[in-house]
């Protein structure tokens, strides 16, 4: 951390800031919190493509031309069931709508 | 004045970046950990051997590959979706 910084500590007097610096500061947390996102969804999804991808002994540092193959698809198929999901929870939820008034 | 309040953005700005670098180191060796101990070490002994141990780091290297490789590939997808207009927004 640089030397100069007078916040040791966790100690950040946020109400001296002027009204840009705040504007920026709040933009910078926004998008710091969309990549955190973003980086939690390919933990997770490099979790489930490593199970259905890599599923011989570990022989290499690489990944095998297939096992590669394997999960760009398993990325791809992973959203197309997510859009799958939303869409059609869509679909329940319009027809619902019509009478009862039950979640599911 | 300017620059106390530059000084104090700046160190926000850097603490959020270390905090967000330490979270995805975790998530990554916690995962690390769980799937190559899994593949690497079927059967605890008294200490891990010569060949367990190069088996965790090659294993280490190809999960970081594979992590790579979705990390690329789920982007893609993401920025091909929002180019292809307003119905995205739920990834």
């Amino acid at each position: 951390m640089d030397s100069n910084s007078s916040m040791d500590g966790g100690n950040i007097d946020l109400s001296k800031l002027s009204d840009t610096d705040k504007k920026e500061l709040q933009q910078f947390i926004v998008n710091e919190s969309q990549k955190a996102r973003i980086q939690g969804t390919i933990h997770a999804l490099t979790d489930t493509c490593w199970k259905k991808c890599i599923t011989g002994a570990i022989r290499s540092n690489k990944l095998d031309k297939s096992e590669e193959t394997c999960a760009q698809n398993c990325v791809d198929r992973w959203v197309d069931g997510t859009y799958t999901i939303v869409q059609h929870l869509d679909k329940l939820r319009t027809k619902g709508a019509a009478g009862s008034r039950e979640m599911f | 004045m300017n620059s106390f309040g530059d000084n104090q953005k700046q160190a926000v700005m850097q603490q959020v970046r270390q905090e967000a670098a330490m979270t995805n180191a975790r998530q990554l060796i916690e995962k690390v950990n769980e799937h190559c101990f899994e593949k690497c070490v079927p059967k605890p002994g008294s200490s891990l051997s010569s060949g367990e141990t190069q088996c965790f780091t090659s294993c280490m290297e190809k999960y970081m590959a594979a992590w790579n490789t979705v990390s690329r590939q789920y982007i893609q997808r993401f920025q091909a979706e929002q180019a292809k207009g307003a119905a995205g927004g739920m990834m």
